[in-house]
Order: structure tokens, then sequence, then C-alpha cells
């Protein structure tokens, strides 16, 4: 139930098995179907959510109602409303899941529990928050200064099943473009 | 909360079950109905859809698939059988709200069988020490949940638990099923909600309230 979020934690951060049965004590195992929401615009995000199995997504929505991709979390990632989970402000992304998934939520109070008790699980923290800033800081600069096919290729690399798992239009909205755009760009790639 | 919840319901085609299910699923609210009698189960989907349309409403016939899949569990089964429920859902339950509705009666109704040190909310939560246990819905008979306005005024429900998050969601549930939740105080206050309940029964057996009756306190 917990076993890629403790092999990722691993990867991370070095702890007794004893300091991981305190963390246990503080997850909550949620299932939740394709096409359910996690978070709905509006809503606090009182949960992190980490990726044991399956597909989420978090987009907004503009005023003319069209939606607009943020982030693709499979396993192994977290997703959130960052901004929302931080400040105890409404939510600004809708997250729902687009397969079947099985999660591994972390509340606010459970993170500073764990925290309390185990100090190791700050660098933890540290590491995760720095790379959700990173890979932010890449999306960013991608947008601004890569060509079309640059970005798609480097958002294959980023999420390699992301074509097999997730629809067209949806990863066209990921990169803010329209459907057409996006073949367009895909075959070009492809007649290189 | 605009996020729809989900919610277990375990013990659902018991009369509690029954009526908890019917009131919420009106609300905004996933319901997954668990209890060991399938065919039961199908028919109360059914008369649920058929009253409310656009219900979500699934029956499942493992208690241990449907509090993973639940943010809330409603443990709406007999006293006695709580500890077996607890043992096959205290994985999944981890640090989720369960609601504890349970009045711990003896056969005759005249007493609580637990001691006075102690409650069935409290002992709920000792079988389920990760659990954000919440007592609810034990001073609102079955029948109320389909007439919460008794004689003119909305009937009060009374909860009681140790997690402000945890009352906060179960005060919106209550809201939702019709009656004016009101907090009462830590877990412990569950010795005196539960007790209150045995007091509505006694009477209700004596002078024959027909079991629709409820608790509602006056005030300025
Ligand atoms: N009735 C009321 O007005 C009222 C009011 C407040 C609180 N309560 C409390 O609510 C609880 C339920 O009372 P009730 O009147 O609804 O009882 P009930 O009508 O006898 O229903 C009990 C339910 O629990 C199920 N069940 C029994 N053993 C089980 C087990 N081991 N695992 C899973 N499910 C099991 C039964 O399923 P099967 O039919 O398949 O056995 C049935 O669906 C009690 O604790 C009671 O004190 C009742």
């Amino acid at each position: 139930m917990y076993e890629l979020f403790f092999e990722k934690l691993a990867e991370k951060i070095a702890l007794t098995p004893g300091q991981q049965d305190i963390i246990k004590r503080y997850l909550i195992p949620k299932k939740i179907r394709k096409n359910q929401y996690l978070l709905q615009e509006g809503d606090v995000a009182r949960h992190a959510a980490f990726v044991e199995k399956g597909a989420l997504r978090a987009y907004s929505v503009d005023e003319k109602g069209a939606e607009h991709i943020i982030q693709f979390a499979f396993e192994g990632w977290t997703i959130s409303d960052m901004y929302s989970f931080m400040t105890g402000n409404p939510a600004t992304y809708n997250i729902d899941a687009l397969e079947d998934s099985e999660l591994v939520l972390i509340s606010t109070n459970a993170q500073e529990e764990i925290l309390k008790q185990i100090p190791e699980y700050e660098a933890y923290i540290r590491l995760q928050v720095t790379g959700a800033y990173m890979a932010m800081q890449k999306r960013i600069t991608s947008m601004l200064s890569l060509s079309l096919e640059e970005r798609y290729i480097n958002l294959i690399k980023l999420y390699p099943n992301l074509i097999q798992r997730v629809p067209q239009r949806m990863i066209a909205s990921y990169m803010g473009l329209t459907p057409e755009t996006l073949s367009r760009v895909r075959r070009k790639i492809k007649n290189k | 909360m605009r996020t729809r919840q989900t919610i277990a319901v375990i013990g659902a085609t018991g009369s509690m079950g029954t009526a908890i299910a019917k009131s919420l699923s009106k609300g905004n609210y996933r319901l997954l109905l668990f209890t060991s009698d399938k065919s039961k189960l199908k028919d109360l989907q059914k008369e649920i859809i058929a009253t409310t349309p656009g219900a979500d409403v699934e029956p499942i016939s493992c208690s241990y698939t449907a509090s993973w899949e639940a943010d809330v569990i409603i443990v709406a089964v007999p006293f006695a059988m709580e500890k077996e429920v607890a043992d096959k859902i205290r994985e999944v339950a981890n640090q989720k709200i369960v609601i504890s509705i349970a009045n711990p009666l003896n056969e005759t109704y005249d007493a609580l069988v637990t001691a006075p040190d102690t409650s069935a909310a409290e002992e709920l939560q000792k079988l389920l020490p990760n659990s954000k246990v919440v007592k609810a819905f034990n001073t609102t008979f079955a029948a109320d949940f389909a007439q919460p306005v008794i004689d003119g005024k909305r009937v009060d429900a009374f909860i009681a638990g140790n997690d402000n998050d945890a009352l906060e969601t179960v005060s919106e549930i209550v809201q939702a099923a019709g009656f004016n939740p009101v907090i009462a105080g830590d877990l412990s206050v569950s010795r005196i909600l539960e007790n209150m309940q045995l007091l509505l029964i006694r009477l209700g057996i004596k002078y024959n309230y027909n079991w629709l009756a409820g608790w509602k306190i006056l005030h300025q």
C-alpha cells in the first residue's frame, strides 16, 4: 500500500524501520476512480497526494471555460495545489484522476506531526520542494524560449508514458496548443 | 465543500444504515454501501435511485475496499460487531474519519453495557488508534431521518470528537442529513451522548413516542 512511497523516500533520506512506522501512522491510503475529483477549485487543499498507482492531472479553468493542464502525476509523483496546501487559501486548481488510482495522502497537520518526531523528514520535504521549483522553472523557460518541437521532446523525456496514457488533447492543453498544432509538431518530428 | 466526499456505510441495510444512506444520497456525496447480503444492497441502491435519480451510490462487496476508497466511514453495525468490522478496515481507515453511531444498549434496553468511564465511541477509538473517531447520529432515531423536523423544530444532532477538522466535516454531513449539528465536546463526551439516548429510548417506551422523537435545546 505504501511500497513506492517508502522506496522514493529511501532514495532521499535514510530511515530506520521504527521511523517508517511512525510515518505510516500519519498516512492516508486512498483509492480514487477515473474521472473523480481529488480537489475542486474553491476548496482548500488539505492534502498532498503521492501516486502509488495510476495517473492524475491538475488543471485550471479560464473565464471562457477552457481547461489548462498544469501538471500530470504518474507513479512516484506528488500532486496538490501547493499554494492552497501551504497557505490554507482556496485552491485555484482542480485535480482529478485520469485512471483508477491508489494514492497516499498527507495532510498539513500530519506533515507537522511527522516533522516534530522525525527531523530527517525536513530534508525530504526540502528536496521535494526544490525539485518542484526546478521543474516549474524548466517549464517556464521552455515555454518562453524553446521551439515547439524541443518542448514536445522534453515533455516526452519528462513523462515517458505520456502518449500511451493521456489523450492528445490533454497533452495539447498542457503545452498550451490546439490539438491541430500539436499533431503538426508531432508530424514534423517524425519526418526528421 | 465542493469536492464530492466518498462515504462508506458499513451495515448499510440496517435501520440506521438505510436511513443514513437515503438521506445523504440527496447531498453532494458518493456513497459506498456494504453489508454481507448483496441482494439486499442492490434493492437499497435501486430504491435510493428511484427517489433520488442523480444519487451517486454503489453497493460494494468488501468492507476493506469500501473503506479504502472512502474519505469518511460510518460504522452502522450493532455495538457487539464493531470489533470485527474494525479488524477488517483498520489498515485502510488510517487517519480517516470514522463515525461511531452506536448506543451500547443491553438486551432489555434499560442500561448500557459499557463501563461508566468509557463509551462505545472511545472503545472504537481504541480499536482504530490511528483513525479520527467522531460520535454522531447516536441521538437521532432511524425514523427521524425521514422527518428531521418534529413538532415544528429541527432536531439537534450532537457530535463529539478530538479533531477539529474532523468535527467540521461531520457537522457538514449532519447538516446535509437535515439535522441541526451541535458540537458537544471531545470524544469522552460520547459517554453523556450515549446515556442521553438511553434516556430517550426508555422514555419512548414508557410514553410511546413511536420512535419518532429527538432532542432540542431551547435557549435564548
Ligand atoms: N435504530 C436506531 O434508531 C438507532 C439510533 C441511533 C443509533 N443506533 C445505533 O446504530 C447501530 C445500528 O443499529 P440498527 O438499528 O441500524 O441495527 P440493525 O437494523 O440491526 O442493522 C445492523 C446492520 O449491521 C449489519 N451487520 C451486522 N453484523 C455485521 C458485521 N459483522 N459486519 C458488517 N455488517 C454487519 C447488518 O447486516 P445484515 O442484515 O446483513 O446482518 C445490518 O445491515 C447500533 O449501534 C445502534 O445502537 C440505532
